[in-house]
């Protein structure tokens, strides 16, 4: 597990006509995102990027829409041209591969899963999935072979001449999945696969796919913009912030240690107190007998939008259950102690 | 200033409007939002619109309202003046005194023959001078009768005049409103005054009013008003001159136009075999059975049926000719198409170029562009077919480019990235994507070629274009009807057995 597949330095990829003037100009200057599009009328896509991703490893990378994931991503078998720095995949450098290499480093080595699947329409699933062995010219027996094996994997055999159509979104995108094990490569990139699902289909394939890649042992960047997933199945984490790298580091890391705000905005929206609140776990005023000694006059009121972690304070300073107003000020509910531990328990009552 | 949208308060709405109209703020500000205020028309008046009409429209930018109301004005103007000045009855007038001439000629001829004798050639001019005098005492009451109407039409004109200024008066703040809004939306949209739309407007008034006027009112304006001055001295020169350039061309690339017209003769004399020297059976049973198998039996019977009226009215060899130069133009279209299709949806600077060749080509109408293909490939056959695929080519090129940009950028970055070379590209994923649209246009290209058919013919075409040229030449009903429902079914078999092979590859695939 210390032989690095994956190594970037210092990447820079700056999208637009005046690009190299522009990078030129950050290098001497050190010129921010938004000062770029002023002066050159260029978006930074990524900006200085260095990591490197060891043999075997899942390593998550994480940011907001348009933070540049999949420009990222993206350089990694160079679908697209950095504007700076030196990428290396499984020992090459791939800015030095000519077109012949290049196509043959994407063939043998390097599959890709994308956000929007990408299948073929007109083709079967079959053959879908046999398309990266078409294109590196196997025969048709080796490819259904493969191909077979590859739909077996994600659990999808039966399904072998359907059209992609007649196929659920994420029955879709274990083709997809399908299709990148297909030419079984060493390097899995994964743009965001699972954004597009619902979550308990997203849970499911997150769970197939933690199985998969411990049983194949692929080195995975996986790209999402969902912290839950990425804390589930990386063993790293990268965050990215406009085209930056803001932290790397294990799950644990990124959320005991946050590196500055922005991470530690994305680790507090992760913790379940924040996201459950009094109105779903209170009984009804009308249903509630107080115990002895309670006396709801007494008790300290909160609006029913109050979330666990705050009920949680308010409890430690009182005895007496809480009562729950609605949003015009009238008693609705209330919580006592063990419905609020229940809450914290399972976020229901 | 509140702009948040949600909350437009009289009072940032007052100060935009300031902001929009510059002069006359507070008045505008109330009129629209006594406008606003109201969901029917809102009664709004504005006496500055009323009093200066399109020249109101002009300074404040409602270019709209300029012209619609310059040509209501002028209208109006020209009824006024012709009741003021115009010499309403000056033709009958003039029929009048011709008459008078005629009849005082009559008059004089029957009193020479009365002298000679002749007294029934005597009578008769005199009846004859009679009646005349009677449709020269009618003429000149008309003319009369329409001089007296001169007040009439000077009344309907003023009132026209007034029923415009209303209804300038009444709109223009309605109108100047609408403006306002467009202007919030986009902001290059003109504000306040303008002296120099003004001057503008001024010029078009000036230049348009008194010449409008002089000729509508006087009775016989000068020919320089009503005729362009320059006759036929420019055209005659240029017309010789383009006759020599297309007798040069014809001359110097003459073994080009010849190379060209063999190629296309080729391939029509090919399918001419096919069609014509092969017995009609065989080729009958080819397509019935062509058509069963793409397109199902019911178009298979059509066909059949079909077929059978081309064979039954003797118009089959004639029809297959037709079918050849069909097939002809459109295995060119679809040769030379397709592949530049492709090329254009791959490359949209060269698109840019080429669209308005495309359009240049479909709009053209077929009889100009025959003048140069008579001139270079003469008549005949191939020259038939080479402007059939000039008409033809279009839709199969713009719509196979349409299906190739319609291929999703991300479906291509998949295939390239697992490693597709260009034209496995091309093969495996841009051409399959984009067949839906490259069919449609095959499918257009095929009817525009038959439709080309007979407007081909009148170059030597031949085949049932030429049998309905010659039904035109003598008005010959019933060939010309024969002839014209066969070209349709000929249409409607090729249009169905196409449809047929459209619907089972998208149906497939
Ligand atoms: N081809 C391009 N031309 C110009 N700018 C681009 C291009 N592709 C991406 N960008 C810009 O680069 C930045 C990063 O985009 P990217 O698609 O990598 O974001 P992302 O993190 O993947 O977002 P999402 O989660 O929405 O997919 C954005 O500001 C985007 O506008
Ligand atoms: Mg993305």
């Amino acid at each position: 597990m210390s032989e690095s597949v994956i190594k970037l330095q210092g990447v820079w990829k700056i999208f637009g006509d005046r690009a190299d003037e522009a990078m030129a100009a950050v290098q001497q200057r050190g010129l921010t995102k938004p000062e770029v599009l002023n002066e050159f009328g260029c978006v930074v896509g990524i900006a200085d990027c260095t990591f490197s991703v060891e043999r075997g490893e899942i390593f998550c990378v994480m940011g907001l829409s348009g933070s540049g994931k999949s420009t990222m991503v993206r350089h990694l078998n160079r679908l697209i041209e950095p504007t700076a720095g030196s990428i290396e995949v499984l020992g090459k450098d791939m800015l030095a591969l000519g077109g012949e290499e290049l196509r043959e480093m994407r063939a043998m080595h390097i599959g890709m899963v994308f956000q929007h699947m990408a299948l073929l329409p007109h083709r079967t699933v079959r053959d879908n999935v046999g398309f990266p062995l078409q294109v590196r010219g196997e025969p048709k027996s080796k490819r259904w072979e493969v191909s077979q094996q590859c739909l077996n994997l994600v659990n999808l055999e039966g399904y072998e001449d359907r059209f992609p159509r007649e196929l659920s979104g994420g029955m879709q995108q274990r083709v997809g999945l399908a299709r990148a094990l297909a030419s079984n490569p060493e390097v899995l990139l994964m743009d965001e696969p699972f954004s597009a699902l619902d979550p308990l289909i997203r849970r499911q394939l997150q769970d197939q796919f933690m199985a998969l890649s411990a049983e194949l042992q692929k080195t995975t960047v996986f790209i999402t913009h969902d912290l839950d997933e990425a804390i589930r199945i990386g063993n790293r984490i990268a965050i990215m912030k406009d085209g930056m790298i803001v932290q790397i580091g294990t799950p644990e890391d990124i959320v005991t240690n946050p590196a500055d705000e922005y991470v530690k905005d994305f680790v507090e929206g992760i913790s379940k107190l924040k996201l459950v609140f009094a109105h779903s776990i209170m009984e009804k005023i009308s249903d509630y007998k107080p115990a002895r000694g309670e006396n709801l006059t007494k008790s300290p009121r909160t609006p029913h939008d109050t979330d666990l972690d705050h009920l949680i304070d308010i409890a430690t300073t009182t005895t007496q259950p809480i009562v729950i107003q609605d949003s015009a000020g009238k008693d609705v509910g209330v919580i006592n102690k063990s419905t609020l531990l229940k809450g914290i328990q399972g976020g229901k009552a | 200033m509140t702009d948040t949208g949600l909350e437009l308060g009289p009072k940032s709405l007052d100060s935009s409007v300031g902001e929009f109209v510059k002069e006359n703020s507070d008045y505008y500000s109330t009129e629209f939002a006594k406008i606003q205020g109201k969901t029917g028309f809102a009664w709004s008046w504005n006496t500055m619109a009323a009093i200066f009409g399109p020249l109101w429209g002009a300074l404040r930018g409602l270019w709209g309202f300029f012209w619609t109301f310059l040509v209501l004005e002028l209208f109006a103007l020209v009824q006024i003046g012709r009741g003021l000045w115009g010499d309403l009855g000056a033709s009958q007038m003039a029929r009048w005194e011709r008459l008078e001439g005629l009849v005082a000629k009559r008059q004089q001829q029957a009193k020479e023959l009365l002298q000679q004798g002749d007294n029934e050639g005597a009578n008769a001019a005199l009846n004859v001078a009679g009646n005349l005098r009677k449709a020269a005492d009618n003429a000149r009451d008309a003319a009369e009768a329409a001089s007296s109407e001169a007040v009439t039409i000077l009344v309907v004109g003023l009132v026209l005049l007034v029923i415009v200024k209303v209804i300038e008066g009444f709109y223009a703040n309605v109108n100047y409103e609408k403006q306002y809004l467009r202007w919030r939306a986009a902001p290059e949209v003109q504000t306040g005054l303008s002296w120099p739309s003004a001057a503008f407007g001024s010029f078009l008034l000036l230049g348009i009013w008194p010449l409008t006027l002089y000729r509508f009112t006087v009775s016989k304006p000068d020919a320089l008003v009503t005729e362009f001055p320059i006759k036929k001295q420019f055209f005659t020169p240029t017309a010789n001159w383009l006759e020599g350039g297309f007798d040069w061309l014809a001359v110097e690339f003459g073994n080009v136009f010849k190379g060209v017209t063999a190629a296309i003769r080729a391939v029509l004399d090919g399918l001419e075999v096919i069609l014509v020297a092969t017995p009609w059976p065989v080729v009958m049973l080819v397509i019935v059975v062509t058509a069963w198998r793409l397109a199902g039996p019911r178009v298979a019977v059509f066909s059949a049926a079909a077929l059978a009226y081309l064979a039954m009215f003797g118009l089959w060899e004639v029809s297959m000719i037709t079918v050849a130069l069909l097939g002809a133009a459109a295995f060119l279209c679809l040769l030379f198409g397709i592949p530049l299709g492709i090329w254009f949806g791959k490359k949209p600077r060269a698109y840019t170029i080429a669209l308005p060749v495309l359009d240049f080509m479909q709009t053209m109408p077929a009889f100009v562009y025959l003048i140069p293909i008579i001139a270079f490939f003469g008549t005949g056959k191939p020259p038939g077919v080479l402007a059939t695929i000039i008409f033809a080519m279009p839709p199969v090129i713009r719509l196979t480019a349409l299906g190739m940009r319609q291929v999703p950028e991300g479906t291509k970055e998949a295939a390239v990235a697992f490693g597709c070379t260009r034209w496995q590209l091309l093969t495996n994923v841009e051409i399959p994507l984009a067949m839906p649209s490259i069919m449609t246009g095959i499918n257009q290209t095929i009817l525009m070629c038959l439709s080309m058919v007979v407007i081909a013919s009148l170059i030597g075409a031949g085949g049932l274009g030429a049998n309905i040229l010659e039904a035109l030449q003598y008005a010959a009903k019933g060939q010309g009807m024969l002839a014209g429902l066969a070209i349709l079914f000929c249409a409607m078999v090729i249009d169905r057995i196409i449809q047929g092979m459209y619907r089972r590859k998208t149906g497939q695939a």
